[in-house]
């Protein structure tokens, strides 16, 4: 890491369709800048060594050196990552009714977080219509806008870097694994001591969706900016449901907007957000509860204090949903990188070749099997 | 008084040649005078619109060049002598309208004077108007020296009279935007009343219609008239023979080359070996007079810029009289011994005669060049064409791209003529991809925006200049509207004739003579063609390329947006900074990763200057026009404006 610059970065992730405009190289530098969630580099740039490759998760990602920084070890091939306990939460009584996802859990946790100054901002996602928006959000009851998943691959790490860029501290983060794998480098590449990301939850994702792709075609069928929630029903259902907000709920099928996920989705060996402090994700045939993975001191903590608040409620999870969530996640490492073995983007060594991700073997090995 | 009034007897000025075509109008009593800006043309209809009220004349800068010719040809209807200017491919714009003229004739002295600029030093063709004149069947003229420029434009004006039907007049760069001596004779004094006479006899030149049909029958007098002008011709002083009598070589030449081939003879010392026939009349041709001197000599060169009308023309002429002149040896451009592109020089001319002749011409060694090549590659400052400092097409262009590359989807800009046609370049950031005649952006954007059902996918963009934009782009936008083409027009408006000199136009509220004049809101046309219009400051670069990006979303249909900020020279803003710009060396991220030079290596306004040393960029104070863009455009807020005292 560190030895790669902008022209390695176009060359071999924008030019081959492996970004997914998670927004990591963004609002560094005048040149990268996303647009409708596609990152496009407005002119050359000539720099040898650039932040905006260091930083992106698609381009020579070790995971073995990230889990090091993070965890102490190498990368092992455990389904969920490295973690401290697992179990199942919702929103607690401080919390209002609002349309979660699924229990509110995330919501919850950063409102806590920004209320008791555990952070000072928070990076998420609001959406206009369908368009995801990142946010800069310094108030608790600001939280909530952001609530619910937006399925369309967003750039929220743009916030993040032009919340760095004004010299914010103590930031909460909540992204997907390539965002959060991107935050992980970003963090083991600072150039400063002060590291200005203060807590990372990480979502669960199977795959994200192209905006560019999904709104033209779900703007066909509905108001965009009438959509209260997207929800995709577990299997074997294969839909999604949209709800807007005349009280309707419209059912897609899956097989119409798989075309969206784009490829880049699947050379991506992380379902849970490993490099997090706490992953959050739904928890299969409980609409309104969360699965919760807390993977740091840091997270625990802030679990724990929420918990005492009344901010949110947790419990143990029942064996079969942690097996379900473990297969999902095994398969989905498996088939990310055989895929990348495959398309000779897993530990590259041919000179001008680069990999989407280096692993160790043994891992490697493992997790194929 | 102007100078150009002088009406001392004998008076001798240094006139650009341009001058001396406006004194020889003024000489004999032009009453109207129109023209479209364009160069090597414009300082004519300038000069004389300085002098309109001390000479009673009417000069306009039309909308379009066949405008000009129209209200030209009005005036010569009413029996008052008028006169037309453009560059070389303005003769293009109005050609339809000149065939139709050609056809009706005209009544008071009416010339047309194209200025073309061989080589295209500022053009984007070398175009030849001398064409359209055989085509049009009327006589052309072409002054071999600054004199001949201001005599022979009075003469056009006589012979037009003579023969009932216009004149071409053409001049090319080295006369127009060169100077040189000129006598001044008399401004005849015409005391003229306008009346367009139309209840003569049907077919009467000056009293009936001045319409083409009959069109067999007033083709068949045009023909007569055009002989009568050839007959005019052969004995007309503007052709001059210098030289032996029976020369070895005979070189026929006409125009700035008539200047090239005196140096070229001189430096040969070949004075008794050649002769120099100077055709001021080069269409139709002195047939007799060719016939005398093609009969003393062998050996032909003819010296002309472009292509080679006159040696084909000549050649014709000698073929038909090869019985009693015999067969000559044609040299020139069909055999390859001078070029047919761009301009000719006294250099070029002596190579060919000394090829010709076998004659020694001692040509600087190949030493001498290379030195001479080095020095100017390494001494002199290397210059790009560029936009001016604060030019606020550099700002548009910006957001231009800007707003393509978000876009992602290939979009291009079709160019248009004006300073912006420089955008093909880095200056523009390489945006614009097609550039042809006036107003054929749009057009092609309007081609390119109806493509959609043959798989068509990227986003199209036109520019076109505020005068652009009233001289041809209008009917082009009109097109587009009424078949629902999908395209995003830009219109640069910078209150002016910019690139040619800031000649008004009908955006604008004052006219060529300084009259106040009703402006032309470009906006509300745009709206009453039914297209999406919006209005932005180029200089306010967010909103731009917001307002842009939001344009270019609306699937179906024209939309306009008007950039309005004045040219950086103008008149009205010429050395006044808006603000005071200065540089925080501390804030400055140089080459680092974060900006990697934007401002000097991308942005690159002559105003900035990266100081290598010290890893800064620096404001140019003395080239610095105060817009305060870089200021928007600086990732490390390094630049800072100040209002300016």
């Amino acid at each position: 890491m560190g030895f790669l610059g902008p022209n390695e970065l176009t060359e071999n992730v924008i030019q081959k369709n492996l970004c997914i405009g998670c927004g990591a190289c963004m609002n560094l530098c005048p040149y990268f800048r996303s647009y409708r969630c596609k990152t496009a580099m407005l002119f050359p740039c000539t720099v040898s060594e650039g932040r905006c490759a260091s930083f992106c998760p698609k381009i020579e990602v070790d995971l073995d050196y990230l889990s090091k920084q993070y965890f102490g070890n190498l990368f092992g091939a455990s389904s969920l990552g490295h973690n401290i306990s697992i179990m199942i939460s919702q929103k607690g009584k401080k919390i209002k009714n609002h349309t979660f996802q699924a229990g509110g859990t995330v919501s919850a946790l950063i409102s806590f977080a920004l209320k008791k100054k555990y952070i000072s901002s928070a990076i998420l996602t609001d959406r206009e219509g369908l368009l995801p928006i990142p946010r800069i959000i310094t108030k608790d009851e600001d939280v909530f806008k952001c609530a619910s998943t937006k399925y369309a691959a967003a750039p929220t790490l743009s916030a993040l870097n032009t919340a760095i860029g004004k010299g914010h501290s103590q930031i909460g983060v909540v992204g997907t694994p390539c965002q959060t794998t991107a935050i992980a480098q970003m963090r083991t590449t600072q150039s400063t001591n002060k590291d200005p990301v203060g807590m990372v939850i990480g979502l669960f994702c199977t795959w994200a969706l192209d905006y560019t792709q999904l709104e033209p075609f779900i703007s066909q069928q509905i108001e965009t900016n009438k959509i209260l929630k997207f929800d995709i029903l577990p299997p074997p259902a294969e839909i999604m449901e949209i709800y807007t907000t005349d009280g309707k709920k419209h059912e897609i099928s899956l097989d119409k907007i798989r075309k969206f996920i784009p490829a880049t989705c699947s050379y991506c060996a992380d379902m849970t957000s490993e490099f997090s402090d706490i992953s959050v994700g739904v928890l299969e045939g409980y609409p309104d509860k969360n699965t919760l993975i807390i993977r740091s001191e840091k997270g625990k903590m802030l679990v724990d204090e929420a918990e005492k608040e009344g901010y949110i409620i947790v419990d143990e999870i029942p064996e079969k949903s942690l097996e379900h969530l473990k297969t999902a996640a095994r398969q989905k490492r498996k088939r990310a990188l055989l895929k990348a073995k495959e398309d000779g983007l897993l530990n590259a060594t041919e000179d001008g070749k680069f990999s989407c991700i280096k692993l160790n073997s043994l891992s490697i090995e493992k997790i194929t099997a | 008084m102007s100078f150009l009034m002088d009406n001392t007897e004998k008076a001798r000025y240094l006139l650009l040649g341009n001058e001396a075509i406006a004194r020889g109008a003024l000489e004999a009593g032009v009453n109207v005078a129109s023209g479209y800006p364009g160069t090597p043309s414009s300082e004519i209809i300038e000069s004389l619109s300085k002098i309109a009220k001390d000479a009673n004349i009417y000069v306009e800068w039309s909308t379009n060049e066949k405008v000009a010719m129209e209200v030209a040809a009005a005036a010569s209807f009413a029996g008052l002598r008028s006169m037309c200017v453009m560059k070389q491919n303005g003769v293009n714009v109005g050609s339809d309208f000149l065939l139709h003229l050609a056809g009706s004739g005209t009544r008071g002295g009416m010339v047309i004077v194209p200025c073309e600029d061989p080589g295209a030093l500022s053009s984007v063709n070398e175009g030849e108007s001398r064409y359209f004149a055989k085509l049009f069947e009327i006589p052309l003229l072409e002054p071999g020296d600054f004199q001949e420029v201001k005599d022979m434009t009075k003469w056009a004006f006589e012979l037009s009279e003579k023969i009932n039907n216009f004149v071409m007049l053409r001049s090319v760069t080295r006369f127009s935007h060169a100077s040189g001596n000129v006598t001044y004779g008399d401004i005849i004094k015409r005391d003229i009343n306008a009346q367009f006479k139309y209840d003569g006899f049907i077919l009467d030149p000056m009293e009936g219609l001045p319409i083409s049909a009959p069109v067999e029958y007033k083709h068949s007098e045009q023909q007569k008239k055009l002989k009568q002008a050839a007959e005019i011709f052969e004995k007309s002083p503007f052709n001059t023979y210098t030289g032996v009598k029976k020369p070895e070589l005979l070189v026929i030449t006409s125009s700035a080359c008539n200047l090239y081939c005196k140096e070229a003879i001189q430096l040969l010392g070949a004075e008794d070996k050649v002769g120099l026939l100077k055709l001021g009349t080069t269409w139709p041709l002195p047939q007799g007079l060719l016939k005398t001197h093609l009969s003393e000599t062998k050996k032909v060169l003819i010296v002309e810029e472009v292509l080679p009308f006159m040696e084909e023309n000549i050649k014709v002429v000698a073929l038909e009289m090869a019985g009693e002149i015999g067969n000559k040896i044609f040299y020139g451009k069909n055999d390859n011994t001078l070029p047919k592109v761009g301009e000719l020089n006294p250099d070029i001319v002596t190579q060919a005669l000394s090829k010709i002749l076998n004659l020694k011409y001692e040509q600087r060694s190949d030493e001498y060049i290379k030195k001479a090549q080095n020095i100017v590659l390494t001494k002199a400052p290397h210059r790009e064409l560029t936009f001016c400092p604060g030019c606020p097409h550099r700002s548009s262009y910006w957001s231009i791209h800007n707003a393509l590359k978000l876009d992602g989807r290939k979009g291009f800009v079709c160019g248009d003529i004006g300073c912006y046609s420089l955008a093909f370049l880095p200056c523009g950031f390489s945006t614009l991809k097609t550039l042809h005649s006036m107003g054929s952006g749009t057009g092609l954007a309007s081609g390119f925006g109806k493509l959609k059902q043959f798989g068509f996918a990227q986003s199209v963009l036109a520019v076109c200049g505020d005068s652009t934009f009233f001289h041809t782009a209008m009917p082009a936008l009109v097109n587009a509207v009424h078949h629902k083409s999908d395209f995003t027009l830009i219109i640069l408006d910078n209150s002016g004739t910019a690139m040619t000199g800031f000649q008004p136009h009908p955006g604008l509220k004052s006219n060529a003579m300084g009259e106040e004049v009703p402006s032309i809101d470009i906006a509300k046309i745009c709206v009453a063609m039914g297209a999406k219009v919006r209005v932005q400051d180029p200089f306010d670069l967010e909103n731009t390329q917001k307002q842009l990006l939001d344009l270019m979303e609306y699937k179906e249909g024209v939309k306009v947006m008007i950039l309005r900020q004045i040219c950086a020279l103008s008149p009205e803003k010429k050395a006044k900074k808006k603000y005071e710009m200065s540089i925080d060396e501390n804030k400055c991220i140089g080459e680092n990763c974060g900006c990697n030079r934007l401002c000097t290596r991308i942005f690159r306004c002559p105003g900035l200057e990266w100081d290598a040393k010290a890893n800064v960029a620096r404001i140019d104070d003395v080239i610095c026009r105060g817009c305060g863009v870089c200021a928007d455009i600086c990732p490390g807020k390094a630049i800072n404006k100040k209002e300016a005292a």
